[in-house]
């Protein structure tokens, strides 16, 4: 049974959070020790915001990012989409999640190796019946030229940007950024930042970038400090920076 | 349509990984072309005579008689079973050829003076049937006219009952009764020393004195009856009883026919047998490697999974990787199969003269095929697919994490371990910690040294056979066989022929075995005490004496009549006065060659009523061409001789019949063996190398050479390869004694060889595959992108 889907455009009039977080918990039994990752967190993120998560690593950052995104169940407490209550999907729902309402950038690009630019767009494209055309987002990112290039023949920023494109590529309300310019030098991080900005602002999508450089949570709507598994800040930022402002 | 990016991503897997797949499709298409190989020659071979059989009305039984009116032998066709009957005649006659001094044996026919369909009929391949005309026409067998240069037109002059005779040749011909054609006394075809020749009866009838008359029927019978001729024939050798019946035989054991069936038989068990050996050892290798491969896509599984994509799809995405390396190993295994079925076909018609005997494509056997393939290569990617696919996607992008870091035993052994270099330490730690897979390369290695020592061994133990046969058992020059049984005078005779040095008698007696519900046809070989030319031996190759009274009988006649020294079997002789007499077993010897008996030459006479019976002399000759020249010369006057049999040529007939057959299927199976050494090891290396590039360029950059990290691999591949071959000397010896058993005949027993020969030339095939796998190894470490592999997360 694949769960209803919700397709938002910038246009679109959100009501209530996109996503709500109650007393989550996460833990991790390694060999004969129980590890907790996450605990009591509470959490909602509105339509249409750009939240980064700032934190040091093994703050449980990726964790946090993997339940949100469906790739994880918590141990404890509720996740929901919408009104969609995910830490209680079977695999196959969390997949259909995934698969409507979700666009990943990973810290280390994951493009299938094997296929072109355009190719690892247009897997993700396929997956859904109403795509962003896979060269429209090539556009977007800027790579048109080098749509027909493999991984192994793209830059580390370009790839992020194929990344990007991907990602956008299935329409999703929900953009999942984990550490996205952490493989990447000062200039084209910046240059990845502006696009995530883009996509954000121009195309209405909710992002949400999970980092630990603390400077990238200046061009933040929401700026929220996650330690040892708490989060220990959450607060708005009336007058985000553009991303060209930010500095590291 | 255009493709799926899924597909498009599969398709350049494929193709990235083009060794490593082709190498797994040879290592399946080795087992599928081995099984299309044998069933297709299995097919092409059975078929062939069961159209062959059909279309000369082969004989369903033939009993063989001295002399009987025809009007008597024609009660045989009023028998309840019996459709049809042809009485013929047939002589035993020596050929003399122009220019050629050897002798040849000959065996003379008789077919109606005109063209009928009969029983047992020729197919024609050259020339045409008898013409009626005033002159002696004659037909002769095709491969002894091919051998020979004959064609219609030319003369044969044949020695029938004192005379030489002229016959202009009108025809060639084959028939279903001599699809294996032996002469007297061998065991492989030999065109150059034995022909048949179809004369018209008229002409027999003249020659022999048989006017009116036969010494041989062959009849058919109907299909209730067809399996179970026994009861019939015991009740026509009853009615023929006064007419001196020699023997009675089904169809079953006519000796082309039993040479034809029996190969079919054997066929059918090796098709069988080999293909499954090769099939389970790629299912094995598949297993694991597949595995691996799949294992490698682990991150790609694990983001195509949090971009959305099912289980499912991504199940169906890695089986289609299966289905497609079953195929490519499935199609390349029928084509390669085809053509080997097409050489093992070839080699049956040197053998077996049978018209159609070619090399057919058979639809099914070949579906069979790429089925089974593409089966066994789903089996191998299911496992890694399953196991990547169980995790989550979260933990499939991340790397797998490395194996485990326990304590191996031998580091248990301080001494040892402080022994060894860090290059052992590693290859040792490397083999020990990932056990599973490494014992597959183990289990494959161990499997391929096996075939090769049960291949190489059949080569050895027919060069044992032949040598134990020729050189200790028979050692004899030349050996008459006379027509009929001779007395003391034949041997006298035969003693006096130019350049004989020693000649003593032999007196070869048929008849039925019989012990409780066991029972034999076979002959009983007596031997005067002390006998030189032929020295029964046991099965260490030590003579044995052949005892004053009673039998020395061959250990597989022995073992049919379950019978062993001290006990008593009844022996009904086919000559003098039949009566059964039981005799006692007195000593067991080895023999390779047909149902062995041995009696004392008295002895055995006194079972036949006879004092001393001779019907053959073994020679011991001057070995000088001229001498030699004078006796053949001499041998082609003399009418009471039946058949020559010179030692050498039979030595040289049966290793050219046998050292070809074998030296094909040893090069066949080296092939497949190497295959195997080959493909594992080259995938386990490559597989190891994808999974450890950062640890070897990591060594590459600390300035080690890039030949001693090779030598890291080949250290892996030698100590694996190595501990397989070595379990499969012991594994291949006792698979080579599980083979035989079901290929032993009565016409040949394989005897035991050593095998430590063999042994050697399996451990030096094994090295030299693994180290040829390693060439392509050390070329992918040589060629190591040292930046890209130092980038590799983990």
């Amino acid at each position: 049974m694949s769960l209803p889907t919700t397709r938002t455009g910038p246009d679109a009039v959100s009501t209530g959070p996109i996503l709500r977080l109650e007393s989550v918990g996460r833990t991790f039994r390694m060999g004969e020790v129980e590890v907790e990752v996450l605990r009591d967190v509470d959490l909602r993120i509105d339509p249409g915001e750009l939240v980064v998560i700032v934190g040091p690593s093994g703050s449980g950052k990726t964790t946090l990012l993997n339940l949100i995104g469906g790739l994880d169940q918590p141990t404890v407490g509720h996740v929901w989409f919408r009104d969609r209550e995910l830490s209680r999907c079977s695999t196959r729902q969390l997949g259909a999640f995934r698969r409507d309402e979700v666009g990943f950038v990973f810290q280390f690009f994951n493009l299938v190796p094997t296929l072109t630019a355009r190719e690892n767009v247009q897997i993700a494209a396929e997956l859904v019946d109403d795509p962003i055309d896979v060269d429209e987002c090539l556009r977007l990112v800027e790579l048109s030229t080098r749509a027909d290039h493999f991984p192994s023949q793209l830059s580390g920023g370009e790839q992020q940007r194929v990344a990007i494109a991907r990602a956008l590529a299935k329409n999703p309300e929900l953009l999942l950024c984990d550490e996205p310019t952490g493989a990447l030098d000062y200039e084209t991080g910046k240059l990845v930042l502006s696009m995530l900005w883009d996509v954000n602002r121009r195309l209405g999508k909710t992002v949400l970038i999970i980092t630990h450089n603390q400077a990238i949570a200046r061009m933040a709507d929401r700026l929220i400090r996650i330690r040892s598994g708490r989060i220990v800040e959450d607060v708005p930022q009336e007058r985000p920076s553009k991303p060209e402002e930010v500095t590291w | 349509m255009s493709l799926s990016a899924l597909d498009r991503k599969l398709w350049r897997d494929l193709r990235g990984s083009g060794v490593v797949v082709l190498a797994i499709a040879s290592i399946i298409a080795v087992g599928v072309a081995c099984f299309v190989a044998m069933r297709s020659a299995y097919h092409n071979l059975g078929e062939a005579k069961d159209r062959y059989y059909a279309r000369c009305r082969m004989a369903d039984f033939s009993v063989e008689l001295k002399k009987a009116p025809l009007s008597d032998v024609s009660i045989l066709g009023s028998l309840p079973g019996v459709t049809e009957i042809r009485p013929r005649i047939q002589q035993f006659v020596t050929v003399d050829l122009e220019g050629v001094d050897a002798i040849i044996n000959g065996q003379v026919l008789s077919l109606p003076d005109e063209h009928r369909p009969i029983i047992n009929d020729i197919v024609l391949r050259r020339g045409g049937y008898f013409t009626g005309g005033l002159e002696d026409e004659v037909i002769v067998n095709d491969a002894f006219a091919r051998h020979h240069g004959l064609g219609p037109g030319d003369a044969v002059h044949l020695i029938m009952n004192d005379r030489r005779r002229e016959f202009r040749v009108v025809g060639t011909a084959i028939s279903s009764e001599f699809v294996y054609l032996l002469g007297p006394g061998s065991i492989v075809p030999d065109p150059a020393r034995f022909g048949v020749f179809y004369l018209k009866r008229s002409d027999l009838e003249a020659a022999f004195g048989f006017e009116g008359a036969c010494n041989q029927v062959v009849g058919r019978l109907s299909p209730g009856v067809r399996d179970r001729p026994d009861a019939l024939l015991d009740r026509a050798e009853l009615m023929l009883e006064d007419f001196g019946v020699a023997s009675t035989t089904p169809r079953r054991d006519q000796i082309s026919n039993r040479f034809l069936s029996d190969e079919i038989r054997q066929l059918g068990t090796f098709a069988f047998v080999m293909p499954a050996i090769f099939l389970a050892v790629a299912a094995l290798v598949l297993n694991v490697l597949m595995g691996r491969l799949t294992e490698q896509q682990r991150t790609t599984i694990g983001t195509l999974k949090a971009l959305g994509y099912s289980d499912g799809a991504l199940y169906g995405h890695l089986l289609k990787f299966g289905v497609v390396v079953g195929l490519v190993g499935g199609l390349v295994g029928c084509g390669f199969g085809h053509l080997l079925a097409g050489v093992m076909t070839g080699l049956y018609r040197q053998f077996f003269e049978l018209p159609k005997l070619e090399n057919r494509v058979f639809p099914g056997v070949m579906a069979t095929g790429v089925a089974i393939s593409i089966a066994f290569a789903l089996v191998g990617v299911a496992r890694g697919a399953r196991g990547v696919l169980s995790l989550e996607p979260a933990e499939a992008m991340r790397p797998k994490p490395p194996e485990g870091s326990r304590v191996t035993w031998p580091e248990r052994i301080p001494w040892l371990w402080r022994a060894l270099g860090t290059g052992w330490r590693m290859i040792l730690r490397n083999i020990l910690r990932n056990g599973r897979r490494n014992l597959v390369g183990v289990v494959a290695s161990m499997m391929a040294a096996a075939l090769l020592v049960t291949s190489l061994m059949g080569g050895a133990a027919i060069d044992r056979g032949v040598e134990v046969q020729f050189s200790l058992i028979q050692r004899s020059d030349v050996d008459l066989g006379f027509r009929d049984t001779r007395g003391r005078a034949a041997l006298l005779e035969a003693g006096r022929l130019p350049g004989v040095d020693l000649a003593e008698p032999m007196l070869n007696v048929g008849g039925t075995f019989r012990n409780g519900p066991f029972e034999k046809r076979a002959a009983v070989t007596g031997l005067v005490p002390g006998a030189r030319l032929t020295s029964p031996r046991d099965a260490e190759g030590r003579p044995v004496a052949v005892p004053r009274a009673g039998l020395a009988l061959g250990k597989t006649l022995a073992e049919h009549l379950r019978v062993g020294p001290g006990d008593l079997v009844v022996f009904e002789p086919t000559e003098g006065r039949r009566e059964p007499k039981a005799v006692p077993v007195v000593a067991i010897v080895d023999s390779f060659i047909g149902l062995a008996a041995y009696a004392d030459l008295g002895y055995l006479s006194g079972l036949i009523d006879e004092e001393f019976g001779v019907s053959g002399v073994q020679l011991r000759v001057d070995p000088r061409p001229d001498r030699r020249g004078e006796l053949s010369r001499e041998l082609k006057r003399l009418p009471a001789v039946r058949s020559v049999g010179v030692r050498e040529e039979m030595i040289a007939s049966i290793r050219k019949a046998v050292v070809d057959t074998n030296a094909a299927a040893t090069a066949m199976m080296v092939a497949f063996a190497g295959t195997i050494f080959f493909g594992t090891t080259l995938n386990a290396s490559l597989v190891a190398l994808a999974e450890r590039r950062r640890e070897v360029a990591t060594l590459l950059v600390l300035g080690h050479e890039r030949s001693a990290v090779g030598r890291l691999f080949l250290g892996e591949t030698l100590v694996i390869n190595g501990i397989g071959t070595l379990l499969g000397l012991p594994a291949g010896h006792a698979l080579f004694w599980a083979l035989i058993r079901t290929a032993q005949t009565d016409s040949f027993r394989i005897p035991t060889a050593s095998p430590w020969a063999s042994f050697a030339w399996t451990m030096a095939v094994g090295l030299a595959f693994s180290l040829a796998a390693h060439a392509v190894v050390a070329r992918s470490i040589a060629r190591l992108d040292l930046q890209e592999s130092m980038r590799i997360r983990e």
